[in-house]
Order: structure tokens, then sequence, then C-alpha cells
């Protein structure tokens, strides 16, 4: 799971002394800096590549004094993080760039009220996808939002940005991102620590509605004028606090410019080319507003540049711009002319390609390798061993067919989180993931559209709280008939296992109001609704069969733990072995379940991976002869 | 007796999610850092962990030396598989003359088992390795590692033959990382692995030099 758990257990790497040279993740040395800069509330909701610097601050911070929790959308999270901020106190919000989506509405606003108290917001893209439904570039949303926008190269960077994200947010009194991308998130690197600085709390809240109604239109006009000022000042503030995050490296006339992860490329493709001189390279860490007085000055001679970055072409954009505001005409490569991709992370190699053509030097030989490898089974991520959710989905299509509909009259609308893997063969369950809590919306217009036969939504229970409840909600009030299957397993579990609304206690020891599914739902005004345990897969099915055949919004709350939660919790106590005497090869226990515990051995018979086993015994379900058996360990 | 590096060493690790590769990649890290090198890893963390193909990318060197947390293909010194099948799949990354070294462990993926795709067989797998690799170390790691207690310890079998052939880091950097990651019994029988490792390593005479 997500990398909390690898970290080191005897040095709290928010704990050791400054000077300290550790081995952290770029997300772990966010949540030290925010330790080295004195902040007090950190929110966010789970997204990966984002969710370790909450994850670390709660499992190392615990006796930090500190706020440290989820909140249950991105949306509230910031608002909590900006309403703890114009009170004074330091806040960090943290989320995956789709969360961006999800909180722009408060975050764009907050551009106009500002803050008094630091309020930094960690907005974590992921080019590659690597896995994130959209390749979306958040600084795009940077200049959308207009707000101050830096970006650092590497895991130490991260730690030392969340600084000077701090102190950026309080001289402009506005909320500044941070934005990273995976590969600065998720990679391990040597971070020298610096010193803590106790948590700034609640200072004062003055009423001032010129900065804080939106209501006014003519205090909008008067705030949008202020925000355009500060903009115009994040270049300078910076000079004059000392902090150089935009740096030139090298000289000659061919410019590079570039930011963020992609730096890193470009020197190692430099170095890889053995270009050692004549070439001049404009690392910016400013990315929004763009540091125009850095960029005006860092080309001056350039004969041509170009412009190495991820995903959409905003710095290339940003130069041709100045240049062409300086009346300077000179070649800008990048992505406009297709020397780089629009699509997908860079890496080396690719950099290497590409400055071969505008420098003018030969690909070495050493880096063309090409290897033909045998044709392999491909291994897409299955849903694990013990998965409620394959239970789920199982009784799900069972039920459509005892209810006498085909697979294919019946859309599944999917959500966002593990069961989404039920996309997969066997199960091939869900026809649609799109976002938080759209399978309830999505199925509900489809029926509003005119689909007059039965659409079914499966959400996750985090994403239900996340977003889903506006939807029932929707779906209740306009009498829509459709069945919504709640896929109940009392965590976020995709993510790295973190709490949801349900929890009586925080991973922190917050003691927390649990609010429970079904009050939620009951109080919705559902027609009907049913509790079950997906492993009761007959049972299941048969109240599928009944909600697909009755009008009205049914919704089935579908409760079993996450296997890999309650295997740490309680370690696993029977596995299921298959009796080759028995077997006779059909490999209906594999063909309907999918589960990666099992495979086809030598003899055509299918066997189970013992230690991979945590005994659900779906499997067996599945056996025509029996040849399935629990083995129940003492 | 570390044997340290001037320039960067790029090591890839193969595996299922679920094996320990990304204990395997941040235990070389920890253990990295503390012998004074400057390290990068790319990991794939999230969606792929449980029984997807796991990549990981490990790289140390001099100070300030290492800067890509990946590399790209032909450019891994080692390549440490702990399944026969992602130890093919990813032999694109290692560099003309890189080493292997592979678990001789195979976990079908279910595309074979359900029968969508074709699963090649052991031999077939063993013969792309030492095609590319005619010195390839074929481990029986998770033998190894049952022998010692911890069946689940492949990783730390191979991290024992990697070291004793290579020899970058120290064994107490190692050892102490290894404890810094995994406290308790699965430290202890981890540290038994990594040494059942090493001890297979000289065994069977697979130490270059």
């Amino acid at each position: 799971m997500a990398g909390v758990r690898g970290l080191p257990e005897r040095i709290n790497p928010l704990k050791a002394p400054a000077g300290a040279r550790l081995a952290l993740m770029g997300n772990e040395a966010i949540a030290r800096g925010a330790v080295e800069s004195g902040i007090y509330v950190v929110t966010g909701y789970p997204g990966t590549p984002s969710s370790e610097v909450i994850m670390t601050l709660q499992r190392f911070g615990k006796d930090l004094d500190m706020y440290v929790e989820w909140a249950v959308n991105e949306k509230v999270a910031f608002e909590l993080a900006l309403g703890a901020s114009i009170g004074g106190a330091r806040s960090l919000v943290t989320m995956k760039a789709p969360g961006v989506n999800i909180a722009s509405d408060p975050i764009l606003s907050a551009a106009y009220c500002g803050v008094d108290g630091a309020l930094v917001m960690l907005a974590a893209d992921d080019p590659g996808p690597i896995t994130t439904q959209t390749e979306q570039d958040d600084r795009w949303f940077s200049k959308l939002a207009k707000l101050p926008t830096i970006t650092p190269s590497n895991p130490q960077e991260a730690k030392d940005y969340v600084k000077v994200a701090v102190m950026l947010s309080e001289k402009l009194q506005l909320p500044v991102i941070l934005r990273t991308t995976t590969r600065v998130n998720h990679t391990v690197g040597d971070v020298v620590l610096g010193a803590t600085e106790p948590p700034r709390k609640f200072k004062g809240f003055k009423r001032d509605p010129p900065r804080f109604v939106r209501a006014g239109m003519r205090w909008n006009l008067e705030r949008h004028k202020w925000l355009n000022k500060q903009l115009e000042k994040v270049e300078g503030i910076l000079n004059e606090l000392g902090i150089s995050i935009n740096e030139v490296h090298g000289d000659g006339d061919v410019c590079v410019v570039t930011e963020g992860v992609t730096y890193n490329y470009v020197t190692e493709a430099l170095n890889l080319l053995g270009v050692k001189e004549g070439v001049r390279v404009l690392k910016v860490g400013q990315l929004y507003p763009p540091p125009r007085e850095f960029l005006k000055k860092g080309l001056r001679g350039c004969r041509k540049a170009v412009v190495v970055e991820e995903l959409d072409p905003y710095l290339e954009e940003a130069v041709k711009t100045l240049l062409y505001d300086e009346g300077i005409n000179i070649d800008i490569h990048g992505k406009h002319d297709s020397l780089l991709p629009m699509e997908g992370e860079l890496n080396v190699l690719m950099v290497a390609k590409a400055l071969t053509r505008v420098i003018g030097v030969p690909l070495p030989k050493t880096l063309q390798v090409s290897r033909e490898t045998p044709a392999l089974p491909p291994r897409p991520p299955p849903l694990c061993p013990g998965c409620p959710h394959r239970a789920s989905y199982i009784a799900i299509l069972k039920g459509m067919s005892k209810a006498g509909f085909r697979r294919d009259e019946v859309p599944i609308f999917g959500d966002i989180g593990c069961y989404a893997l039920s996309v997969e063969p066997p199960l091939n369950a869900i026809w649609t993931e799109h976002s938080m809590g759209a399978s309830i919306s999505m199925a509900a217009g489809m029926k509003l559209g005119g689909n007059d036969k039965p659409v079914i939504a499966t959400i996750g229970d985090s994403t239900f709280f996340h977003s889903g409840i506006p939807a029932l909600l929707e779906a209740v009030h306009k009498r829509i008939n459709m069945l919504v299957i709640i896929l109940d397993n009392t965590v976020v579990a995709m993510t790295g296992h973190q709490s949801t609304p349900s929890w009586s206690v925080t991973e922190t020891g917050r003691k927390a109001k649990p609010v429970l599914l079904e009050d939620v739902v009951k109080a919705l005004g559902v027609d009907n609704l049913a509790i079950i345990d997906p492993f009761d897969v007959d049972d299941m099915a048969n109240v599928v069969a009944q909600y697909l055949r009755k009008p009205g919004v049914n919704v089935i709350i579908a409760r079993a733990p996450c296997a890999l939660m309650k295997v740490r919790a309680e370690g696993v106590k029977a596995v299921y072995r298959v009796d080759p005497e028995a077997c006779i090869g059909c490999m209906a226990c594999i063909r309907g379940t999918g589960c990666p515990a099992m495979y086809v051995d030598e003899s055509g018979k299918a066997a189970i991976i013992e230690e991979d086993c945590t005994g659900c015994g779906l499997c067996a379900y599945f056996c025509p002869r029996d040849a399935i058996k629990e083995v129940r360990h003492e | 007796m570390s044997r340290g590096i001037k320039e960067v060493f790029n090591i890839l690790i193969a595996s299922v999610g679920g094996q320990g590769g990304l204990t395997l990649s941040r235990t070389i890290a920890i253990a990295a850092v503390s012998e004074g090198f400057s390290v990068r890893t790319g990991e794939t963390l999230g969606m792929s962990q449980r029984f997807g193909s796991v990549t990981s990318f490990v790289r140390m060197g001099p100070q300030n030396a290492v800067m890509s947390p990946t590399f790209s293909e032909g450019m891994a010194h080692v390549m440490v598989g702990l399944e026969l099948t992602e130890s093919v799949r990813n032999l694109r990354y290692l560099s003309e003359g890189g080493k292997i070294l592979a678990a001789d462990t195979v976990k079908p993926p279910i595309t074979a088992s359900v029968g969508t795709a074709r699963m090649p067989s052991k031999d077939e797998l063993v013969g792309a390795l030492t095609s590319v690799d005619p010195e390839a170390v074929i481990v029986p790691a998770r033998k190894i590692a049952y022998d010692v207690g911890n069946p689940r310890a492949v990783n730390m079998v191979m991290l024992g033959v990697f070291n004793r052939i290579f020899g970058i880091l120290s064994d107490d950097a190692v050892i102490n990382a290894i404890l810094t990651l995994l406290p308790g019994r699965r430290g202890e029988t981890s540290v038994a692995a990594y040494k059942a490792g090493i001890k297979w390593a000289e065994e069977n005479k697979v130490v270059q030099g």
C-alpha cells in the first residue's frame, strides 16, 4: 500500500534534529516541511500521489500539537484550511489533481478574500498518468484561480518549498499552491532536515465584509484589482526574501527552460550527451505568475530555446509571450513543434533525444539498446484475494440474471475506488467510472434520458460520503427508479486505508462521532434499504433481483471489511486448498472469481497459493465437485 | 566491506505487488543514505501495488550526482527480479552487459489463469533471461526464505545475493536499514533471509571478481 508503512520506526522524520540527513519520500519531506514551517491545521482528502503527507503527519506527529485529519472531501478540506487561515492559523491542505476540481469553487473565491495565516495547498498532478483519471495540468488552474504557485524538483525542495510557500502566503496574504508531480511526491531521496517551528494558531478575526463577503459586486471588483496587484509582487518578494527558486545553470546561447522533475531529466540528459558547455539551463520554481524578470534576464543573448516540461505547453507559452513583448524573435522548441509529447511523463532518454535535435549532437550508441522480449500475459491490478467487492459484483451479476435480465441490457455504473478493478475479466462488471459520486447521478441521468431498463449504480462508502449524498438526494427527489449499491468496506482502501466518517476514532486517536451510512441513506428518503454481507452471495443476489423489479430508489449496503485491513488486524484464520483428486480442472473457480491467489498448475488443475489466500471461500462457492476445502489455522 | 561506487548505479527491481519490491527499494535507499550516498527511487504506488506488475527504480551515487528518480530503457546496471514473468517483462531496462539476478518464483497472472493470454513455461522465462545475460543468477529465493522461517522474505534473500555480488553497501548498513523498516520478528527473520542470500551466493560461487 501507500508508502508510509515503509518508513523507519526508529527514526521519526518529524522529530529528527535539524541537520540530520534521511532517506525520505517527497510526501514525507512535505510533512516534515509542515513541521518546520509552523503549520497547525493539516487536512485534505486521500488521493494518489498526495496521501502520504497526511499519513506521515498522523503516524509520526501524534504529540506535535497539530490538527491533522482527513476531511469528507476536498472542497470541505479547503474551506476548513481557509477558515483556519483567515483567523491567523497556518494551514496546509492536500489533494490529488481531480480533488482540485472538486475544491475549485472555494479556491477561486479565496483569491479574493485572501488569508492572514499562511494557507498552502498541495496540488499533486500525475503525468503518465500513473494512478489518475485525467492528465490534467494544474498549472493552468493556478492561472485560472490567480494563486501564486511554486514547484519543487526533488524531495529536498519539496520540504524546503513548504516554508517558501508559507512565507510567500503571509507576505502576499494569499493562499499559495505547491504544485507537484508523482515523480516528486513518490520519489525517495536524501533530505537534510531544517529546524522546526512551533505551530501558529488562531490570532483573531475582524469583521470586514468587503474582504470576506462575496455578495457585494463593487467589493468583488475592488478585491480583483487588489489580487492582480498582489500577483505583480510575487517575484519581487521572493527576491527580497533572498529565496532563489528560479536558477540558472551553465552558460551558452542555447537555452533550456524547465521546471519540476524535468529539470533532473534535462541535467542528466546533457551529461549523457556529453554536453558540457554552450547550453544554459533555466530552472523555474515559480510557476505562477511566471517569473518575467528572471526569464527576461535568463534568456538574454539566447540564439534558440527549448522548453522541457511535462503535459501542456504552459511554460512554453509564457516564454513565447514574454519574448514577443520584448520584441525578441528566436526559435522556441517544445510542444507546439511536436519536439516533445503533450501526453505522458518524460524521462531522461526522451529528453536526451529531444535535445540532440536542438543542440545537434548525436545520441550515444550505448543508449540505443533495443531488446525483444517474448509475449507475456499482462498483469493488470486485480481485486485482492478475499476482497468483498468481488463477492458483491458476483452477486450483482447473478441477481441480474435471476431477475431475467441479460448482462448487456443493465448497465452497472461504477465509481472511484478499488471496485473499479471489477472492469477486468473475468468479472467484466462496471460500464463506467467517471468522477466521485457520478455512478448515482449518471445512472439517474440515463433513466431521465429514456432508458426503460433498470440501471445499477455501485459506489464505495467513502466515495458516497464524499460526493454520493447529493446525487442520491437528487435521485430520490425526482423519483427515479434505480438500484444503488453501496460497497461498504468501512475504509478508504485504494489510497492506503484512511478513515471515513463512520469511524469512532480517527488515525490520530481523536474521538469522532460515527456517522452511519444507513442513517444517512434512510434520512434521504430512499424507498427500500437492505444491509447485506456480500459473502452471502445467494442472499445478496436475491435482493438484487427483487430490487431490480421494484420501482423507486432501492439501496443495498453491501457490508464487509476490506480484506487487507482485516488480515492486518486479525491475521488469516483459515485458507482454502484444492484437492487434486477431486478437481476436474473445469476452472469454474478461477473463471468465476479471478482471484489472484489461484492459478492453473502443471497438471491442468486449479491450485491456490496458500500465503496469498485469505480464506474468503468464494472459489469453493463456484466448485461443482466440492474439491476446494477450508483448512483452519490452529 | 563497503566497496563504494564512483558513478551513478542503477538498479531495476521487478516484482508482483505484495512481494515486497517497495520494501526492498526503500531498504536499499536507507542503507545507501546511511553510507553517505545520494539516492533516488522511482516507485509506482497507489493502484497497482497488489498483485499488479510493479517496477521500482533505485539509483545511488556520490552526493549530488543522482537527480532523476527513474532511468530509461537500457540503463539498469542490474535487475533484481522477485518473480520470473516480471523479470522478463522488464528486460528492456537492462544495459548492455547488465547483470540479472532473479528469484525462480513464477506467479501466473490472472489473465493467464482465465485463459485470455498464454503463459510461457518456467524454462522459457529462464531462457529469455539467459539469452540476455548468459550468467544470469537464478535464485531459489522462496525456498531459502521458507527455510529461515519467513517465506515472504524473498526480497531480502535477493538483497543478500545482490549485495554479496556487488558489495556496494556494508552489511551493517543493510541490516540496520532492514531493522529500521521492519521492527520485531519480521525484522529478525528478514535479516536471517538477507544472510541466507549471502550464504547462497557464496556457496554457489556466483560472486564476481
